[in-house]
């Protein structure tokens, strides 16, 4: 277990490079820069003192290892559109309502999609089934910038219970969090029932029931456990998904995470900035992956614990 | 009192379009310590019949009756606590394939003791206990082990030990075992059903057999009920079924039985139509260490001689594991070769590059075991049987159809079946469509890999006697794979008989079967079930160290090569070949 964790890092390390290149190289491939004329109009002489001193006018190979030093030593620069900090800070700050309301939106909506689909699976063509493939076709089929406003306008606007918009404080994040919450459930009721319903028609539970264990043992015990394996290399990931921010959400609520940042650092041509979220990004899934392989190879024996041989 | 009493049992399945009734109005009984066995062909109720018996039936069944009774209880108004008491201690039942038949995730031990604490309120240390003390009853040696083994760690032979050792921890009174060797070797199957017997006498339980395999009626019943489409044909004390049949359908599975040979014609040519020279197949396991990769090699199978000599049928013969699938396969070139020749009338295909193969493959056919997934869903029959022409540009389009239509009276079809899919025919049908589709180029050889080990005995019977006809108009050379030594009997002229990725002996049919030498040959020869009941007897088993230790030692006189240390291939007999030591 711990050689196969070992490869897997050395595999995350090659993952990395090969990413923090391919988007180094996009992003200075689509023409224009961050002084461009209509952008930014300062003289000749000014904008190549600015590139020079930031180190745009050097070869993009000495650019990019350069960059990737002060990676290494958790240097990422400084964004354009926000000398006055690092970049470090600016994702710091802006990271918390995104990581907050996302994560909590994947942290709610999960088990609420689990126990959907099981109540799905158990009773199978029954109104609840119909309900839940009712609910996990609405939520993955409407866009979340539509279930945002209906929610505003329905608890905000109508009912008047909850404050529309906003930060601080928390009964703001109800909303929000309900918009984040709506993917997820949709998308665990569905593996939820189709994993339960397939495990359900396998030989072993006719086995189980034969030897006179209850229902209630061999849905809790042996199919929920049996139909968690498929599951958790979802998870991790989603919430991966979900608690980098979604751009949609934070404008409608009007959040100041770092959703709005994935915009504006390609727009601005804010390469710092661009690289840096690229690169979390891409480290967050490798290490979500990574850790959803290694729990599922913990509850299935088949792969913790060789064949006989 | 008796133990089992099923009066007028009806079972019909509720599905799109209708109704099917699976269980016609049957009755039953079965008293305490007796064996019944049911016997019937897919499809005929019997395993429905005792489903219901513990109401295992999926919620689309529907089931009447004016009597199911299980230990003096009411099935069918049975409340969950009754249901729990029916099901595992009046009756436990046994199931077909051990392989699906545990929960993957959790060990053996485990699974033994919820089952042991369902029923009764025993500590965990002391279910575990009991399991162990089970484990040794069913003759798992290694039983403290095994407690702590994930069912995919196990053999199948060792998982159906293991499941009956499961179904004995509540001492049910009645035991329902369901095909329960169908999915093992001969020879596993031969000590299952040893075993099966043992502990039914040990237990004093009663026991239902069902089964499509009247060699396994044989072996381990009192008295049988033959079931044809839901409806019981005949029922009776085993002797009077297999001597004084009654019904049509009985006398057809006996007969399916005892199919008679006929050598097939063979040819003047001394070149075999197909010949394997020092074929081999090794397999690169890769085994991790930390960061670094093992690599060790799996011999499949080595280097083995096989020849086929034109308008014959050879049989090649062995469990599963012997490397007989992957040796037909290397034959067709559909798996790489790692070493050694393949002849096709003396010329080596072995290192055709893929477009000068193209000629060789239109003599060269195979017919798989899963008629199902051998046949693409897609394609009407038709399409399928003349795809074979399209592909090598025979005839036009018109001719390719018109010959698919004659090739589907050939093998047996009505010409009305040429635009049906493969899901609209019976399992037997499909076989046909796949031969049809084999022999449509009229090929030299033919690879059969088990092509009736998935079809029910009287369609069985059916496919070898149209492979037998076709042969022999053909002129075709087969080379027919099987674990079914029956089979082979009735239909083949020589047997190769491979063990462990090796042909251990060879020689002509009959031979085999009233002169085997080798100690595996005389194993699998044992193991096969009795014909009849009178036949019954004890038998003893080999280990594999046992076979290895009884194999032949001859001198080189007698062998007339040079000593080896491993075991050779020797010429004992015009046509049988051993294998064995040779020693000074």
């Amino acid at each position: 277990m711990l050689g196969y964790i070992l490869r897997r890092l050395v595999s995350v390390a090659f993952t990395f490079i090969a990413v923090s290149l391919i988007i180094f190289l996009m992003m200075h491939a689509v023409p224009g820069g961050p002084f461009d004329a209509n952008d930014m109009p300062v003289s000749e002489a000014v904008r190549a003192k600015l590139m020079a001193q930031l180190g745009l006018d050097q070869p993009l190979y000495v650019q990019y290892l350069k960059y990737m030093w002060g990676v290494l030593h958790f240097d990422f620069g400084v964004p354009y559109q926000s000398p006055g900090e690092s970049v470090l800070q600016l994702l710091s700050r802006a990271w918390v309502p995104s990581l907050v309301l996302g994560g909590l939106g994947v942290l709610i909506g999960a088990p609420l999609g689990i126990l959907l689909g099981m109540a799905a699976a158990l009773n199978r063509n029954s109104w609840i089934d119909y309900l839940a493939s009712a609910v996990a076709t609405i939520g993955l089929t409407i866009p979340v910038f539509v279930t945002s406003m209906l929610l505003i306008l329905v608890f905000a606007v109508w009912l008047k219970w909850l404050p529309a918009s906003g930060w601080p404080n928390p009964e703001r994040w109800i909303l929000p969090i309900i918009a984040y919450a709506a993917i997820p459930v949709a998308t665990y009721a569905r593996y939820t029932r189709s994993a339960m319903l397939d495990t359900m028609s396998r030989p072993f539970v006719t086995v189980l029931r034969a030897k006179g264990l209850s229902e209630r043992r061999i849905v809790f015990q042996h199919v929920l456990r049996n139909s968690a394996i498929p599951l958790v290399t979802v998870f991790l990931p989603m919430f991966i998904g979900t608690a980098t921010g979604s751009i949609f959400v934070e404008a409608m609520f009007r959040v100041p995470g770092l959703g709005a940042y994935f915009v504006s650092s390609i727009e601005t041509r804010d390469y710092p900035l661009e690289m840096a979220l690229m690169l979390m990004i891409t480290f967050m899934y490798c290490i979500a992956y990574l850790l959803s392989d290694i729990v599922y190879a913990l509850i299935n024996p088949r792969i913790r614990v060789g064949g006989a041989e | 009192m008796a133990l089992v009493e099923i009066a007028d049992l009806k079972v019909s399945f509720r599905q799109y379009g209708g109704t099917i009734d699976a269980v016609r109005g049957i009755s039953f009984t079965v008293n305490e310590g007796e064996s019944l066995g049911i016997v019937g062909e897919s499809g005929s109720g019997k395993s429905v019949s005792c489903s219901a018996l513990l109401r295992l039936l999926p919620a689309t069944a529907e089931v009447s009756a004016t009597k199911l009774q299980l230990d003096g209880i009411d099935v069918s108004k049975a409340r969950k606590d009754d249901l729990a008491r029916l099901r595992g201690r009046s009756a436990a039942m046994i199931f077909q394939d051990p392989m699906t038949a545990f929960d993957p995730v959790f060990t053996i031990g485990h699974q033994i003791t919820e089952t042991i604490q369902a029923h009764r309120n025993v500590a965990k240390r002391d279910a575990l206990k009991e399991a162990e003390d089970l484990l040794l009853r069913v003759e798992i040696k290694n039983a403290s082990d095994v407690l702590n083994y994930f069912p995919h760690q196990l053999s199948g032979g060792m998982l159906q030990r293991a499941m009956i050792a499961m179904a004995l921890s509540c001492r049910p009174k009645v035991l329902i075992a369901d095909e329960p060797t169908t999915a093992l070797d001969v020879t596993i199957q031969a000590q299952i059903l040893q075993l099966i017997k043992k502990v039914q006498a040990e237990f004093g339980m009663a026991l239902i057999m069902i089964t499509h395999d009247l060699g396994v009626i044989a072996e381990t019943v009192d008295r049988v009920l033959v079931m044809y489409r839901g409806e019981v044909m005949e029922e009776g004390p085993v002797q009077q079924i297999f001597d004084a049949p009654q019904h049509a359908y009985t006398k057809q599975l006996l007969a399916s039985l005892h199919a008679s040979f006929e050598p097939s014609r063979g040819s003047d040519s001394k070149t075999p139509a197909l010949e394997l020279k020092g074929l081999a197949k090794a397999y690169r396991i890769r085994r991790r260490r930390g960061l670094f990769t093992d690599y060790s090699d799996f011999h499949a199978v080595r280097e083995v001689n096989i020849a086929l000599p034109k308008n014959r049928i050879v049989g090649i013969v062995g469990e599963s594991g012997s490397g007989k699938t992957t040796t037909g396969m290397m034959a067709l070139r559909l798996t790489d070769v790692s070493r050694g020749q393949i002849l096709v009338d003396g010329q080596d295909i072995s290192a055709l590059s893929a477009e000068a193969l193209k000629p060789w493959r239109k003599k060269m056919q195979v017919v798989f075991q899963d008629s199902y997934s051998a046949l693409d869903p897609m394609m009407t029959l038709t399409q399928t049987i003349a795809e074979p022409l399209h592909i090598h540009g025979i005839g036009s389009a018109r001719e390719q159809e018109e010959t698919a239509l004659d090739w589907l009276e050939r093998v047996g079809l009505d010409r009305t079946y040429a635009n049906r899919y493969p899901h609209e025919l019976s399992g037997g049908q499909r076989q046909r469509v796949a031969i049809a589709r084999a022999l449509v180029l009229e090929p030299d050889v033919l690879v059969a890999d088990e092509p009736t080990s998935a079809l029910d005995v009287t369609v069985k019977a059916q496919i070898i006697g149209l492979l037998k006809k076709l042969q022999a108009e053909m002129g075709l050379s087969i080379l027919f794979i099987s674990h079914d030594l029956s089979t082979v009997k009735s239909l083949t002229d020589s047997v190769v008989v491979m063990y462990r990725g090796r042909v251990v002996e060879e020689a002509p049919t009959e031979r085999i079967f009233s002169d085997p030498q080798h100690p595996y040959t005389r194993a699998l020869l044992d193991a096969v079930p009795a014909t009849n009941p009178k036949l019954r007897r004890e038998r003893t088993f080999l280990t594999a160290e046992q076979i290895a230790a009884q194999t032949p030692r001859l001198t080189t006189l007698q062998a007339g090569t040079a000593p080896h240390s491993d075991p050779q291939l020797v010429a004992i007999a015009p046509d049988h070949r051993v294998e064995a030591y040779v020693t000074n």
